[in-house]
């Protein structure tokens, strides 16, 4: 009943958000009507995140392919589709129809729940994220007080889909690989949300949408370049791209965690990382870069370039710098985020104490 | 203390072992207690079936030792059997094999540096590194005819001259070689993530290098000095000039500065080269290959020569029938691998491709 109540709250946020206003339908004192049109605009909204997410997937890997290729004298997919668009599908066909081998010493249920575990939540990430202001086509699923926390709650999940991957798949590379994302992921989470905290006091508020609305005149990444730097080095971490693959880490653990993981299972994974890149830049650009707001254009077109911007960033990052060390990763965790996120913390604490209204 | 450490096996078959290395860690967590090499997993038994046949026949094999070297490798063959049978070989052909090995040697460093690369987690530099090899391997299919394997080297001179289509292809590399590999190094060498890595891992003392016969740019980057083409110079290797780049760290990151050097002073040698090719025979018309099928010859001869990896050389005993008695191979890779315990305790697992791939060890000649 607990489940039914929250998805009905998240609903009632929804149509409230819309200003949708109708006669509902009642019986016998129940606003049945009301709950029948929450419930298609949730669907059509959540098919449409999803849809959205998905397409941001498939372009963010062609791209990705593509850009590396150029950039390291290759020519990259070019035989399905035009100019390769559709590899990333022929792909996706290959991996389904591969046999699905799971090792006979693993853990079978948990070996098959963890790579749901890497891609569900960034498909939930995606509905959480303010994709534009527009009144009634507004493309952001759910709004209520706390969707930034959800934001980076669902985050969090992810990297436990690896651990439990890792540890289930019986093989010391993945269990490397595993504790390797453990470590990782508490080196960079600390800092992150310190840096997250700093924007939530400047903008007062834990809402997504408030985030955006604070910053239509200074993008938080002017007061706050301190937090932006932590912000921004940890969502790469938690990606677990080059050059903080340690997760995986193709030359020393062979694939770590999943070094088990062949077919469609694989492949599952694959397409969560490139979600959760697509996610975590869309999260920087909502929290630091004033998400939607922004001249002439619509909110969405904004948001996107900006989404781009960074996921540009993210790749060209992941094309020209090696490997780190895990105990070099850990200490630029503890030993320089940390600090430079309390720092931050105190320096948006002032800002607020004496500028209190201005954001 | 004692349950905390597993044993991990690396390879053969792993991503980042060169080959069918295997070496066999105990890790305490990313620590590594203890490392074992475990060899033999390409083993061909080159040696005595370049016993089998004639002498000139032993250069297929021999041929197939350092697959990425192999003209070094045809070299050290050739000329311990021409000090053998005190063979003359003419003065265009012996500038010709200089040229031909050092533009081997710029092949193998390539394929190093690339793969080096690979294992410190990027990619990129594989590209470009495979992109200056294929240059290299085009000349060689110019002169040779054929790229990887090339039996290019013969008793008494090469088997084909250099043809002026070629001369054209080495001096265009020649030309922006250097450039290009300005662009490589700064790849790795001006990332800090690279050399916070690299620098005082995998770390050989001198005495470590003498006692393990570590030869060629690991010796180099320990602080020892020696490169048989300066110390006992065998074709003309005394008419150029060519610097040997040393270090004193004996870490990764010198071996890498080490080879990249070596890489600059070969292209000047081949500039060398191309400037005082003589013209004239390439080849002794006096042996031919029935001729050498049927040569008897009795004695020893052991010529050293520097292959990319290190001091190869064949040690070769004539009994006075038409088949060497033995053909002893010192291969450097596999000395050189004899020093991963000492490199490897007490580091990191991330350190332990580091390591090994600076090592630049290639299955073929360590296995035989």
């Amino acid at each position: 009943m607990n489940l039914f109540f929250f998805l009905m709250s998240i609903l009632y946020g929804i149509v409230k958000f819309l200003h949708i206003n109708f006669v509902p339908f009642t019986f016998a004192g129940y606003p049945i009507g009301l709950w029948i049109a929450y419930f298609i605009v949730a669907v059509v909204e959540v098919v449409l995140v999803f849809a959205l997410s998905m397409v941001a997937v498939i372009i963010i890997i062609y791209v990705f392919r593509k850009y590396m290729a150029d950039a390291q004298n290759r020519i990259g997919p070019n035989r399905v589709g035009l100019w390769g668009t559709l590899q990333l599908i022929a792909d996706v066909f290959k991996l389904i129809q591969k046999q699905d081998i799971i090792p006979t010493a693993a853990d079978r249920t948990a070996y098959r729940v963890a790579p749901y575990l890497v891609f569900t939540p960034v498909i939930l990430g995606f509905i959480l994220i303010p994709f534009g202001n527009v009144s009634i086509l507004n493309l952001m699923v759910v709004n209520f007080n706390y969707t930034i926390l959800f934001l980076i709650a669902f985050m969090t999940i992810a990297p436990v889909g690896e651990i439990i991957g890792g540890l289930a798949s019986h093989n010391k590379f993945s269990l490397f690989g595993a504790l390797r994302s453990a470590a990782q992921d508490m080196g960079f989470e600390v800092p992150m949300l310190i840096s997250l905290i700093s924007v939530i006091i400047l903008a007062g508020s834990y809402s997504a949408n408030d985030i955006v609305t604070a910053q239509r005149f200074i993008p938080f990444i002017v007061p706050e370049i301190l937090g932006f730097i932590v912000f921004f080095l940890a969502m790469i971490g938690r990606q677990s791209i080059p050059p903080f693959d340690l997760p995986e880490s193709g030359s020393e653990l062979v694939s770590g965690f999943s070094t088990e993981y062949s077919g469609m299972r694989y492949g599952i994974f694959y397409m969560g990382n490139f979600g959760f890149m697509a996610l975590s830049a869309f999260v920087v650009a909502v929290v630091y870069l004033g998400g939607w707001e922004g001249p002439i254009f619509p909110g969405t077109i904004w948001l996107i370039v900006k989404g781009a911007v960074f996921i540009f960033i993210f790749l060209l990052i992941w094309i020209s710098l090696g490997r780190v060390r895990i105990d070099h990763l850990l200490q630029m965790g503890w030993k320089y985020l940390l600090p430079l996120s309390v720092i931050n913390l105190l320096i948006s604490a002032c800002i607020a104490l004496f500028f209190g209204g201005l954001f | 203390m004692e349950d905390k450490v597993i044993e991990v096996n690396f390879g053969p078959q792993h991503p980042s072992t060169h080959g069918v290395l295997r070496i066999k860690v105990k890790l305490d967590g990313e620590i590594i207690v203890d490392a074992q090499p475990v060899i033999g997993y390409l083993h061909r038994n080159a040696e005595k079936l370049a016993e089998m046949g004639a002498y000139p026949k032993g250069m297929i094999y021999i041929d197939r030792l350092d697959y990425v070297a192999a003209l070094n490798m045809e070299l050290g063959y050739v000329l311990a059997v021409e000090n053998l049978m005190d063979a003359q070989v003419p003065e265009r052909a012996q500038w010709i094999r200089m040229l031909m090995v050092e533009l081997n040697r710029e092949a193998s460093h390539l394929i190093w540096l690339g793969t080096h690369g690979l294992d410190m987690g990027m990619l990129t530099p594989f590209f470009y590194c495979f992109r200056e090899r294929e240059r290299i391997l085009r000349i060689f299919d110019e002169i040779t005819g054929s790229r990887l394997l090339y039996n290019y080297f013969a008793i008494g001179g090469v088997y084909s001259d250099v043809t002026p289509k070629a001369i054209e292809m080495i001096k265009e590399w020649t030309d922006d070689f250097v450039t290009k590999l300005e662009e490589i190094q700064s790849l790795l060498g001006k990332s800090y993530i690279y050399v916070s890595r690299t620098r005082g891992v995998g770390k050989l003392t001198a005495d470590d290098v003498l006692s393990y016969g570590v030869t060629g740019p690991m010796q180099r980057a320990s602080g020892i000095k020696r490169d048989v083409r300066k110390n006992s110079p065998y074709l003309f290797y005394d008419k150029v000039n060519f610097d040997i780049p040393s270090r004193t760290e004996g870490d990764v990151y010198a071996r890498f500065l080490v080879r990249i050097e070596e890489m600059r002073q070969s292209a000047s040698i081949v500039k060398q080269v191309l400037e005082k090719l003589p013209q004239g025979e390439f080849y002794n018309k006096k042996y031919s290959k029935p001729m050498l099928v049927r040569l008897k010859t009795t004695g020893e001869s052991y010529v050293p020569t520097e292959s990319p990896k290190g001091e190869f050389a064949i040690h070769l005993i004539g009994d006075g029938s038409s088949i060497p008695y033995r053909v002893r191979i010192r291969s450097p890779s596999f000395a050189n691998l004899s020093s991963i315990p000492t490199m490897l305790k007490g580091y990191k697992i991330a350190d332990l491709t580091a390591s090994v791939s600076s090592m630049d060890p290639v299955f073929g000649e360590v296995d035989r």
